[in-house]
């Protein structure tokens, strides 16, 4: 008799061998690669594969060459802000949801559904029409601004958001709040006091995604930002398009910042990976 | 870091057996019904919300219908609402013209299709073997996990610089290519026809790790009795792949198929970085051309008739989608 496969096992031991070697080299092979160029000589970068020396040094002139202080601060602020101002709505609007019936419910869910499907670049071009529309009417100087583009990370973090903190509160049982209010507290109070308290894994989950919708655009910052707002992945797309035909192209500094972009990004998912699977599965069926 | 290999958290099966608004959800209703309620129902807490969808997103898809009748450029866009009409002659031109650029939205829309089916084709087969490979426990499992997540953690922007290097004429690709033999190493990647493949390839490493997300989400619902059951009668590896995995996973598997495709399809940011502005134009897609004639040739009203093209065609799959998410939550309340 043959022994008999675990019953969780999906692949023969071999093929599952391969598997796992095949993609692992695939994945680190790039990645490899990507810290490889971020300590080559700018000289050498994109043209020989083994650097002459480590140029460590890359690490210390990106700052400069780059402009990649302002870049992150940038991100770090209007990605920030959005994120929080969106998770506080999708608290707010979550709660309804779970705790009360209303005309329009379900619709309000699925429609937020129905608004991530619509091309982002197709919004573009309209929403540009409609804050320069908002410059001229009130003279101000809203497109290039921090909260122009705040708004607008916001509102496209707002969807996934809500979803998921309906997902949370779902599960905080109504009794707890019950009892505050029948201690004579308000909704609100009973909100902020008893239940956010609660739910803050959830949204500590809703604030890391929305967080990346700003860290990583690129269409709308392209063009809703100006020199002195722009978030560090349009930073880094304008200094690469800048050393295109350029003498010395300063590959290895632009590889270095890359590298200081992502990590950060990099890490948050790797900290947060638990609810990364099944909570997206989960939560891309039902958000 | 924290436990990489843990379980999805407790929980979830059961929350998604419920739907979105769970059987509770009800019950509460009941409890808190008008007048019932002693706090009153604070349905403004949605409004800001709300507003925001409707000014950053309903105004501007009205206002995007609007602009693409109009012949609208850079001088006249301070006074929009009195640009010339010009109907539909923006549609014909998106479909039958070419832009000073050399491609038309039409010729941009086959290399867009051809390049969203081309990936999602691609990374199916990576995504549900990486997610069979992990999902039986073993020693250093979570370091396999952890690596599978990378190129879907790594932002675009990073993984499209860190494509143009590899593509570039002495970078990784021709390298390898030359010592392996197969190329003599020099090839033009990045402009010209082999454009379109370095995208595909780039994204291709980029996008199976969602797939695979996924479907591993997928196999930690799938109950483990049936694959008890299916072992005491003989079932080898083959017969319960075909017999209990697949049929199992054919919901979530459409859906990260189309969840896919409709991200290759809007992917903006890829090309964008990588091949810069005007890009070469078999990796023109449609949204960087949408990019380049409304923010680069200024034909504002060219660009918005492109965009509600784009959002026509696009309404087919996210019908479908809409349709599965709808299905998935009244089917697991019934």
């Amino acid at each position: 008799m043959t022994r008999r496969p675990s019953a969780q096992e999906m692949l023969p031991r071999p093929v599952r061998a391969v598997v796992i070697g095949v993609l692992s080299l695939f994945v680190i092979v790039p990645i490899a690669y990507l810290l490889l160029l971020s300590v080559t000589p700018d000289a050498e970068a994109g043209k020989q594969l083994v650097p002459s020396h480590f140029a460590w040094g890359n690490y210390f002139s990106m700052w400069g060459t780059v402009n990649l202080l302002s870049g992150l601060l940038n991100s770090v602020i209007v990605a920030g802000l959005a994120s929080f101002i969106a998770v506080v709505l999708a608290v707010g609007g979550g709660y309804v949801i779970t705790r009360y019936t209303f005309l329009g419910r379900r619709s309000y869910l699925y429609s937020l559904i129905g608004l991530q499907t619509i091309p982002q670049v197709m919004l573009l071009l309209p929403l540009f029409v409609v804050y320069s529309s908002v410059q001229t009417a009130l003279h101000i100087h809203f497109i290039g601004s921090y909260p122009g583009l705040i708004l607008t990370y916001l509102t496209f973090a707002l969807p996934l958001a809500t979803w998921l903190m309906v997902a949370y509160l779902r599960d905080i049982p109504a009794g707890l709040e019950e009892a505050a209010l029948t201690d004579g507290a308000t909704r609100l109070t009973a909100l902020r006091r008893v239940v956010a308290p609660l739910a803050v894994p959830g949204m500590v989950v809703a604030l890391v995604f929305s967080f990346l919708v700003g860290w990583n655009d690129v269409l709308f910052a392209s063009v809703l930002t100006n020199n002195g707002t722009r978030t560090v992945a349009v930073q880094l797309q304008v200094f690469e398009q800048a050393q295109q035909g350029g003498a010395l192209p300063l590959y290895g500094q632009l590889m270095g910042a890359a590298v200081v972009s992502a990590l950060p990004v990099v890490l948050l998912y790797m900290f947060f990976q638990r609810y990364l699977i099944g909570g997206l599965a989960a939560g891309a069926t039902k958000a | 870091m924290p436990a990489p290999t843990a379980p999805a958290p407790a929980g979830k099966a059961e929350r998604s057996r419920q739907g979105p608004l769970g059987d509770r959800a009800r019950s509460q209703r009941h409890r808190t019904r008008p007048g019932q309620a002693p706090g009153g129902r604070p349905l403004w807490l949605m409004w800001p919300g709300q507003l925001c969808l409707l000014v950053i997103i309903a105004v501007p898809l009205a206002v995007g219908v609007y602009i693409s009748l109009l012949d609208l450029n850079q001088y006249s866009l301070r006074t929009w609402v009195s640009a010339p009409f010009v109907a539909l002659q923006n549609y014909t031109e998106a479909l039958f013209g070419g832009n000073i650029l050399g491609t038309s939205a039409l010729q941009s829309l086959l290399v867009s299709i051809g390049f969203s089916v081309l990936t999602t084709i691609l990374i199916t087969p990576i995504g549900i073997l990486a997610a069979l490979s992990v999902h039986s426990s073993f020693r250093g499992r979570g370091l396999v996990r952890t690596l599978y997540l990378v190129p879907y953690t790594m932002p675009i922007f990073v993984t499209a610089l860190l494509g143009r290097m590899a593509f570039l004429n002495g970078g990784l690709v021709n390298q390898g290519l030359h010592a392996l033999h197969i190329t003599s190493g020099g090839t033009y990647w990045l402009v010209g026809p082999k454009s379109f493949w370095a995208l595909v390839a780039v994204d291709t490493w980029s996008s199976w790790s969602f797939v695979y997300i996924m479907i591993l989400g997928g196999l930690q619902l799938i109950p483990t009795d049936l694959y008890e059951a299916a072992e005491l009668d003989g079932a080898g590896y083959w017969q319960k792949l075909a017999r209990i995995t697949f049929p199992q996973m054919r919901q979530i598997l459409a859906l990260a198929l189309l969840i896919s495709t409709l991200n290759h399809f809007n992917n903006f940011t890829l090309p964008f970085v990588m091949f810069g502005t005007p890009p070469p134009s078999a990796a023109d897609v449609l949204p960087l051309n949408i990019w380049v004639t409304s923010f680069q040739l200024f034909r504002f009203g060219l660009g918005a008739a492109m965009s509600i093209i784009t959002l026509v065609l696009m309404l087919i799959p996210g019908y479908v989608y809409f349709r599965a998410v709808r299905l998935g939550t009244t089917e697991v309340k019934a």
